[in-house]
């Protein structure tokens, strides 16, 4: 299979032009179509669905009894079957086709060793090379629309993009208010306050801190286009991915919008967990991560 | 066995009440020209020990701060607690993610800001041991220590400077932080591995035995204690005393380690050291009960450690202008070419690397605990440990105006 990657080079991480699923033929795949099905109406998106695995007569007779379900029409959907390595497979099939949104479900925890050692869905969250969202709940279109958390790391080149592109899927999924959280945090700051600072010093030193990060995080939203979206900006402070789970798990987020993972992200990052990985062990409600290509 | 008598009891408490008071007072004066607050206790030391009191009135010295018997003994006590607990807090701020998370050029930094300082006086110490006060030539573990103790960095020290500075949590700030994280963790490993090799070449137990201990509980630790102490973290600060649970457990694990690495012929600090890179790892461990716990050390046993030194050795006869110029011009070549190289090859403009390099220069308390321990195991002269205190606290002060010098801001 051969594939023209300079269509992907510098491509925008909206609009979803392409959305793929990925079927494992699990009870909830039929859920999970469903909300596809929604997501890439409301985007008026192409869809692809992707099987990685044998293609038995069952597995056909179930597909087009589940599309049938959802009013799904074959000829307007692209169907892949497809066989080898699953997360490979899933990531060179989504490269090929110009994927802009892969959607997958997942649970909400795994058990430990498949953690470590890696699920698919995870995994292809960690190398994607496109936006993935993974759907936990029961599925609901309905949920997605109500509490929606977007993690506006201030400091970051991947930010303006990805709160754009949560902008955009607010505004398709008719969603009126958002929340943009700001992750503050100061490793050695304790240390370096112990060090010799009066009580007033310290108080001082953390409402600047405080304030600088709320300015800065003020002026990232007024580069994006918020349209008649309700904004709420919010600073927390805590480990990065950590202190957004905490706060999604909270605040009953029902989707929480991130960056993709910076770097190749192996076994060791989960020993000595860190950001995205936080996320990922716990996963406190649907999560969309969004791949911008800058 | 002579007993703790009544009043025993009262000198030791009258010591340590001096110490704490007059630490204070010092480090408060020395504050309002940012100094750091170890230059305070290091000079409260020098003035009660042997160079200053201890000339003038010896019978009062002997008297307050006695050599031999019962209370000396108590205090040498808390002084091994006080070092112990120090190294648990300096534990507690290692945050290995955030050293993967700055990439190549923290990557690059702290290895080049390690191996150039760790070659540098490992060369000069192990071929020119006289330039060092040393008669006996081409000693591994003399040569070994000097390296170490040329290539660790102070994160108190240093995490101070950037807050004063305003570069906390600028990029150039963190890159800092993250290098010293790095090169704390090693040299603190090596410097275990070493005085392990030390005992272990005077006791029954083979070098493989040691080097396998100490794998064996690090790599237990990192893992799976450091997933049991995840977990339970949230159960101790919501169901226990807030902040008496956290504080006696956590201190208690860090005593458990310090003790099993002892035991296992590998010295307290590296137990107290991993258990507090555990503690400080988990993203349940809430700020203000680091920011206590970090409190509490640093204004109670910080000041009994550092005053410590001042009381067991005479800065002026030890002081050797030679001993003190060379390891000056070892630790600045070594520390400041290697960072700044490393910040270089780690993509940083030249006048910005060189501002990590003199960043990553200051030693401060962590040299100096080094020091100490390396002078009770016998590796090294007072008058190479009277260098080291000097050179740490040379280095920490010009740490912030050579940083200054060279730092270009980004423009905006």
């Amino acid at each position: 299979m051969e594939f023209d990657l300079h269509k992907l080079t510098k491509r925008p991480s909206f609009p979803f032009e392409t959305i793929a699923v990925g079927l494992s033929f699990s009870p909830r795949m039929d859920l999970l179509l469903t909300e596809a099905k929604k997501i890439a109406d409301a985007c008026s998106s192409k869809l692809v669905l992707i099987h990685v695995g044998e293609k038995t007569k069952e597995k056909q007779k179930s597909l087009e009894d589940i599309l049938f379900r959802n009013n799904i029409e074959e000829r307007k959907v692209k169907i892949i079957w497809s066989e080898g390595d699953v997360v490979d497979m899933i990531l060179k099939l989504c490269k090929l086709n110009i994927v802009d949104l892969l959607i997958l479900g997942a649970l909400e925890r795994e058990n430990i060793i498949k953690f470590y050692l890696g699920s698919i869905a995870r995994t292809i969250s960690r190398k994607a090379k496109c936006s993935v969202l993974l759907l936990t709940q029961a599925p609901s279109v309905q949920k997605l629309k109500q509490r929606m958390i977007v993690n506006a790391g201030a400091d970051h080149p991947k930010t303006v993009p990805s709160i754009n592109t949560a902008l955009y899927f607010a505004k398709h999924m008719g969603v009126k208010e958002v929340s943009m959280v700001h992750e503050v945090h100061s490793p050695a700051l304790a240390m370096a306050m112990a060090e010799s600072s009066s009580a007033p010093e310290v108080t001082k030193i953390k409402k600047e801190y405080t304030e600088e990060e709320s300015t800065k995080l003020h002026s990232l939203i007024a580069k994006c286009d918020t349209g008649n979206i309700k904004i709420n900006e919010k600073v927390i402070k805590g480990k990065p991915g950590y202190a957004i789970r905490q706060y999604a798990e909270t605040k009953k987020a029902d989707l929480l919008v991130i960056n993709s993972p910076d770097m190749h992200l192996t076994f060791f990052d989960r020993i000595f967990t860190h950001d995205i990985e936080y996320i990922l062990a716990d996963l406190p409600c649907n999560l969309l991560i969004v791949h911008s290509r800058v | 066995m002579s007993k703790f008598t009544h009043s025993d009891l009262i000198v030791l408490l009258t010591a340590i009440g001096v110490i704490l008071i007059l630490s204070r007072i010092i480090s408060e004066m020395g504050r309002r020209f940012k100094f750091p607050i170890v230059m305070g206790e290091i000079v409260v030391g020098i003035l009660l020990g042997p160079t200053i009191v201890g000339t003038i009135s010896p019978e009062f010295f002997e008297r307050v701060f006695p050599k031999d018997g019962t209370v000396s003994i108590a205090f040498d006590g808390l002084v091994n607690l006080s070092v112990v607990l120090l190294l648990f807090v300096a534990g507690l701020e290692v945050q290995l993610p955030l050293v993967l998370k700055q990439g190549k050029a923290a990557i690059y930094t702290s290895f080049l800001g390690m191996i150039i300082p760790f070659a540098t006086g490992f060369v000069a110490a192990y071929y020119f041991p006289m330039l060092l006060g040393q008669n006996e030539s081409e000693n591994v573990f003399f040569a070994i220590f000097i390296g170490t103790a040329l290539s660790v960095s102070a994160l108190p020290v240093i995490a101070r400077i950037l807050m004063d500075m305003n570069l906390f949590k600028s990029s150039i700030g963190m890159l800092i932080i993250a290098s010293a994280m790095f090169s704390d963790l090693i040299a603190w490993l090596i410097f275990s591995f070493l005085l392990a090799m030390n005992s272990a070449s005077q006791s029954s137990m083979g070098v493989g035995y040691t080097i396998l201990y100490i794998i064996g509980f690090g790599l237990f630790m990192l893992t799976i204690g450091k997933k049991i102490i995840d977990r339970s973290l949230p159960w101790i600060q919501t169901k226990l005393s807030w902040p008496g649970g956290v504080l006696s457990i956590s201190i208690g694990i860090c005593l458990l380690c310090a003790a099993f690495t002892e035991k296992i012929n590998i010295h307290a600090i590296l137990g107290a050291f991993i258990a507090g890179i555990a503690f400080g790892d988990s993203a349940h461990l809430h700020e203000k009960a680091r920011e206590i716990i970090h409190q509490f050390i640093t204004n109670f046993f910080a000041p009994l450690f550092f005053v410590s030194i001042g009381l067991r050795v005479n800065f002026f006869e030890n002081f050797d202008v030679m001993i003190v110029g060379i390891v000056l011009i070892l630790a600045y070549f070594g520390k400041v070419l290697g960072a700044t190289f490393g910040a270089y090859l780690g993509g940083l403009k030249i006048n910005n690397a060189i501002a990590v390099g003199f960043g990553l220069n200051a030693r401060g308390a962590m040299e100096i605990i080094l020091g100490t321990l390396a002078l009770s195991a016998g590796l090294i002269s007072s008058k190479v440990f009277v260098a080291l205190v000097v050179m740490a606290l040379v280095t920490s002060l010009t740490s912030a105006p050579l940083i200054r010098k060279f730092y270009a801001e980004p423009k905006k």
